[in-house]
């Protein structure tokens, strides 16, 4: 008895009940793509995230105030933003920022920054967002690119002047398709020149340019009073030199602090922290989808043992033509196999094009683990649920099978 | 050919079934003999052990003692296994209900009992092919049983006992399920065939079907009366 005509037959027998098949797969399938779709929606978050820290810019370490243990906090994506918008009662000083830069050859760019909700308004549009006092080097450290105009230059955050840069969701709903840049806008009390528009980011919170108004850090100091600086960029040439300047760092800010009241944290910390906890979100996400695998499979099992009631004389007949138990048995458990991984590759293909289309509203990306882990399992599934079933059809007896009504 | 062959001998076969605790002896010490080329029918009423017979003969179970010898070769004492292997290739079966695959060709039904022993895609088809010309659906071969007649269907049947060229054909009420029309071409095919040399075993209920046979073997209560 070959192989190949057994297959033959159990995909005859498949086909004849084509319709029946479909609904037995259904279960399958359904569990498989909802696996690849949720771990897609895992690393595709995963991805996002890294993706818009590392569109921050590269090597870059940061100074906040505060001493705060990213370790131990955990949840060192709130640990960030809370540092980045938190006055805390410790404080940065420009002049720390001067002096790392000053004293640390390593140290390419540095650059401080405050920040605070603010308005700006152009002629009657008013809109809400983030103002952003910070030094001519920011643009060189955070990897923005600009859409129009450029970023301020050193002379103007040494002389405090009003120039603001703006965000593009704060240009576009100011001045809709009106290029902004030598127009001047109000934020705060004060007339602002507009110099620049930066490119859109997307995202949300501290990571995008989208929603900020930059302006010098000494005009901000002086005309919103924030004194506090929120956060000190820096930046070294390589990402050989981040772990060697952390130490330097944290020694030029306790000389000039008396006490640890700030972090310095590497922005590798905190990717390798986010995509830890972020890989065990795509984990629990995929095992809860698992489960319905795992129902799936006991639906194949279900219809194996109606399909073998009901089809007793046929076994009957099968064995009264030759069939040896074994040769049931086989054919039986190649029809749940091909049940699961036939369920299961349509779910694959359901699975990742779903993925692909919705990856058009949220981040998503299907991983080939997530495919080979699918695939295996349906196919575990078949002949762990096709087991049961196929004994049973291998024991009918054929004389009491062919009498079956 | 030798004529003088026996294709089949049961020497003082008896089966004993047990329902709920009592004994019931379906075939009581039946010796017979069945030679190559004979066309015999195995008739009595319901309840006289020949279904319990032709189960045997067709190798579908095993007796509780006695011996079975089909072509020389004792099957009484065989596993299930060996069994279907011996259905396979010296048993033809024709039944009442000719349990014929539904949704499936004509072709493929006839070609079932080749996908258990071995024979390759193309020759199956070649040889489906030519037995059912045999049995005159040489036309039909694409036809799923529900296109075909209750004749029809049957001779369908006949073409899948014979594929496999067997030592035995065996008929249990062949024409039980059939108009009287068919019912005589059907039993005009077994006729044909017994002409050609082959062994048929031919069990029915009904004497007018028993005597279209050479021989008669008469059951009742599990013994052979004649």
């Amino acid at each position: 008895m070959q192989l190949k005509q057994l297959i033959r037959i159990a995909t005859k027998s498949l086909i004849v009940n084509r319709s029946r098949s479909f609904l037995t797969a259904l279960g399958v399938i359904i569990g498989v793509a909802a696996v690849i779709l949720l771990v897609s929606v895992g690393s595709g978050l995963k991805d996002y995230i890294t993706g818009q820290m590392q569109d921050m810019g590269s090597n870059l370490i940061m100074v906040v105030p505060g001493d705060i243990d990213i370790e131990q906090t955990g949840a060192s994506g709130g640990a960030a933003s809370g540092a980045f918008s938190s006055i805390a009662a410790s404080k940065l000083e420009l002049r720390d920022a001067e002096e790392i830069e000053r004293s640390l050859p390593q140290i390419k760019d540095t650059a401080a920054v405050v920040m605070a909700p603010g308005l700006a308004s152009y002629k009657s549009e008013t809109v809400s967002g983030q103002i952003i006092g910070t030094t001519q080097n920011y643009i060189n450290i955070r990897s923005s690119e600009f859409e129009t105009g450029s970023f301020f230059t050193q002379s103007e955050v040494n002389s405090g002047r009003k120039v603001t840069i703006l965000g593009h969701t704060v240009a576009h709903e100011l001045f809709g398709n009106q290029n902004p840049v030598g127009e001047k806008i109000k934020v705060g009390d004060y007339r602002y020149l507009v110099m620049g528009v930066m490119k859109e980011q997307g995202g949300q919170g501290s990571l995008t340019s989208d929603d900020k108004i930059f302006v010098p850090i000494t005009t901000a100091q002086r005309q919103f009073g924030l004194d506090n600086i929120s956060i000190i960029f820096t930046q070294v040439s390589s990402s050989d030199e981040v772990a060697s300047a952390v130490p330097l760092i944290e020694a030029v800010m306790l000389k000039r602090h008396d006490e640890e009241d700030f972090t310095v944290i590497d922005q590798k910390e905190i990717l390798s922290t986010v995509s830890s906890i972020l890989d065990t979100l795509t984990i629990a996400l995929g095992g809860i989808a698992a489960i319905s695998l795992l129902v799936g499979g006991i639906g194949i099992m279900n219809i194996m043992l109606v399909s073998v009631t009901e089809r007793t004389r046929e076994i009957g007949l099968r064995k009264a033509l030759g069939a040896t138990p074994e040769v049931i048995l086989t054919q039986f458990l190649i029809e749940a196999v091909f049940l699961s991984v036939g369920g299961g590759i349509i779910g694959i293909l359901l699975g990742s094009g779903g993925a692909l289309l919705l990856n058009n509203f949220i981040p998503m990306t299907v991983t080939a683990w997530s495919i080979i882990l699918a695939f295996v399992v349906s196919a575990g599934v078949g002949i762990i649920f096709g087991i049961a079933p196929a004994r049973r059809a291998s024991l009918l007896s054929p004389i009491a099978a062919l009498r079956y009504e | 050919m030798t004529k003088t062959k026996n294709i089949l001998r049961l020497e003082t076969v008896s089966k004993i079934y047990r329902m709920d605790g009592v004994s019931v002896k379906a075939l009581d010490n039946v010796s017979l003999a069945i030679m190559e080329g004979e066309f015999v029918s195995i008739i009595g009423p319901s309840g006289s052990g020949k279904s319990t017979l032709m189960h045997i003969v067709g190798c579908l179970d095993t007796p509780t003692s006695g011996k079975v010898l089909l072509d020389d070769q004792e099957i009484s004492q065989m596993t299930e296994r060996q069994l279907a292997q011996v259905r396979n290739k010296k048993i033809g079966f024709v039944f009442q209900q000719f349990n014929l695959l539904p949704r499936t060709s004509a072709l493929d039904n006839v070609s079932l009992p080749l996908l258990y022993n071995g024979t390759t895609s193309s020759q199956i088809a070649k040889k489906a092919a030519e037995v059912l010309g045999k049995v005159g659906l040489g036309e039909r071969l694409d036809h799923h049983p529900n296109q075909l007649s209750g004749g029809q269907q049957q001779r369908v049947a006949i073409a899948r006992a014979l594929i496999t060229d067997p030592s035995i054909i065996i008929a249990d009420e062949p024409t039980g399920n059939l108009d009287s029309k068919s019912g005589v071409e059907v039993m005009e095919i077994f006729k044909k065939l017994h002409q050609q040399g082959r062994t048929v075993i031919l069990v029915t209920h009904d004497d007018n079907i028993a005597n279209k046979a050479q021989r008669i073997i008469r059951l009742k209560d599990g013994k052979v009366i004649n």
